[in-house]
């Protein structure tokens, strides 16, 4: 109790101490946290969008002609031993017509001279969950292309494609802001743990005189890290959450029903984000400490 | 206790000798033992090798020929857990004081005792208690810098004593303080002595040691000229 006592005060000395540099490094890592984490936030989103995706994705086969039911059995046989599916919908011209009218509502006047088998016929294919990846997609697309009687085979390819590749440019960014944070982390900490050093050189010389023991001198520096990454990454993410509650509440996101419910982290992320920033602090700490003062 | 032949030695140095790079030979084959419980005193001009003495015993410096041993203990064989340890027991009052100017007379006395995790009241009851001693009891607040070169060197000498140390060691103790507030330090000293502390006191102010019953030890170019033997009487 005294040890940490004693440590705590002589963290909060060394914070006043040299306050400037202190306070250029709470910002810097509030500053990297928020970038990453903004970055961070729109990725686990994305991907959580891509997971919905998955769910509502199907295959639509375009026959050239209306398959009749022993055709549609083959069809059927063929599907199921090339690949798992969990459904496997025929749609007649009549059906596709239909459908067609009722998502016109009250367009729906302008099919009025329109014959009503002008749309192909087409088997709807819903994979089973595990298979519901782009490239997966794409591999069972060509199949289904091969079968006799098919037209074309369509899943959105161009839009799914230009969606994972934002994913793939979000994930760099992260990484890259994931680096930023890391850099900035250590280094500042580290500096500033270092001008402490500097500054209280004389003191540390007469603690180790009077037999201070490492850990006495050492635990007040990794105190300060620990702070510092603790504040930071805290009001780091506290400026998001206003920004994210700020956007919520000034621009409603698009709903398309499933896909993008945009939430913020939640609890353990955030903490786990907290915790990370503490870590990375803890080093700068560690690694000023051990070039500086050698212990 | 002094003057008695005992195996209960506080400082064995044996044939010690210490240079420092390029050609300064500080301390050349030094051999004396200051039994627990004794009073020291170590003489000679500026120059003469005190210093790196009490240097070389509280394992400040490293000698680079011979033995050290502090409670029995040899210090070149220490791990550095051991010699934190070691320095806990051991007082030191500098000659340039290292003091931390920007901090209280309290602040710099507490150090030595925070250190070695001593309750709150007893630090606050045992700075008091040396304030009182060594006349500075007014100075409790007032920050290092704002002191005279006599009042600092008090307060580097309390600060060797608080923790109630083992060994105490002295590098010219009196050299900045007039001859009544020589009397109050060499006091302190003695009362610290006699609760059973070493004290080893290095100084070239005659006044201090011309007739004492303790043991003294001249250097002089780094080599012992003498070493008188305690006596009862002064």
């Amino acid at each position: 109790m005294k040890f940490i006592s004693n440590a705590i005060v002589q963290a909060s000395r060394n914070i006043r101490a040299v306050w400037g540099s202190q306070l250029m490094t709470f910002v810097t890592v509030s500053l990297s946290v928020l970038i990453f984490s903004f970055f961070f936030l729109i990725y686990i989103n994305m991907i959580q969008a891509a997971g919905h995706l998955g769910d509502n994705l199907r295959l639509i086969v375009y026959l050239e002609e209306e398959p009749n039911q022993k055709m549609k059995e083959q069809y059927r046989y063929k599907i199921t031993t090339y690949e798992q599916v969990e459904d496997i919908r025929f749609i007649s011209r009549r059906q596709a017509y239909e459908r067609f009218r009722r998502q016109l509502g009250e367009n729906s006047d302008i099919l009025a001279d329109m014959p009503k088998d002008f749309l192909p016929p087409s088997i709807e294919v819903y994979p089973i969950k595990s298979l519901r990846t782009l490239a997966r997609a794409r591999e069972f697309s060509e199949y289904l292309h091969t079968l006799p009687g098919v037209d074309r085979v369509q899943y959105g390819q161009e839009w799914l494609k230009r969606f994972y590749f934002f994913i793939k440019l979000l994930r760099i960014v992260v990484m890259l802001s994931g680096g930023l944070l890391i850099l900035t982390s250590v280094f500042m900490v580290s500096s500033t743990i270092k001008l402490t050093i500097l500054q209280r050189s004389a003191e540390l010389e007469l603690l180790r005189l009077v037999g201070a023991s490492n850990a006495y001198i050492r635990t007040p520096f990794l105190l300060e890290g620990f702070f510092q990454g603790m504040l930071g990454s805290t009001c780091g993410l506290a400026a998001l959450y206003l920004f994210y509650a700020w956007i919520r509440s000034r621009f409603s996101i698009p709903e398309i029903p499933g896909l993008f419910d945009f939430t913020f982290f939640s609890p353990q992320m955030a903490a786990a984000i907290v915790g990370a920033s503490i870590i990375l602090c803890v080093l700068g700490g560690i690694l000023s400490i051990h070039k500086y003062l050698r212990l | 206790m002094k003057g008695e032949v005992t195996t209960r030695v506080m400082v064995d140095l044996i044939k010690v000798t210490k240079f420092f790079p390029p050609d300064v030979t500080a301390l050349i084959d030094i051999s004396v033992s200051i039994q627990r419980g004794e009073m020291f005193f170590l003489v000679g001009a500026s120059g003469a090798g005190k210093t790196t003495l009490l240097k070389l015993i509280c394992n400040v410096e490293e000698p680079s020929k011979g033995l050290v041993e502090v409670a029995g203990e040899d210090l070149s064989k220490l791990k550095p857990r051991q010699i934190q340890k070691l320095r806990q027991r051991i007082g030191v009052a500098y000659q340039g004081f290292k003091l931390l100017p920007e901090r209280t007379v309290a602040q710099n006395i507490a150090i030595a005792m925070e250190v070695a995790y001593k309750r709150k009241a007893v630090i606050v009851n045992r700075i008091r208690d040396l304030l009182l001693r060594l006349d500075l009891e007014d100075k409790h607040d007032t920050r290092v810098r704002d002191l005279s070169r006599g009042e600092q060197q008090r307060v580097g000498i309390a600060r060797s004593v608080a923790n109630n140390p083992e060994l105490i060691l002295a590098d010219e103790p009196t050299g900045n303080l007039d001859g009544e507030t020589t009397g109050r330090v060499m006091e302190l000293y003695r009362q610290c002595n006699q609760s059973g502390a070493t004290v080893i006191i290095a100084t070239h102010d005659e006044s201090i040691y011309t007739h004492t019953t303790h043991r003294v030890m001249e250097l002089r170019g780094g080599r012992k000229i003498s070493l008188t033997t305690a006596s009862t009487t002064p």
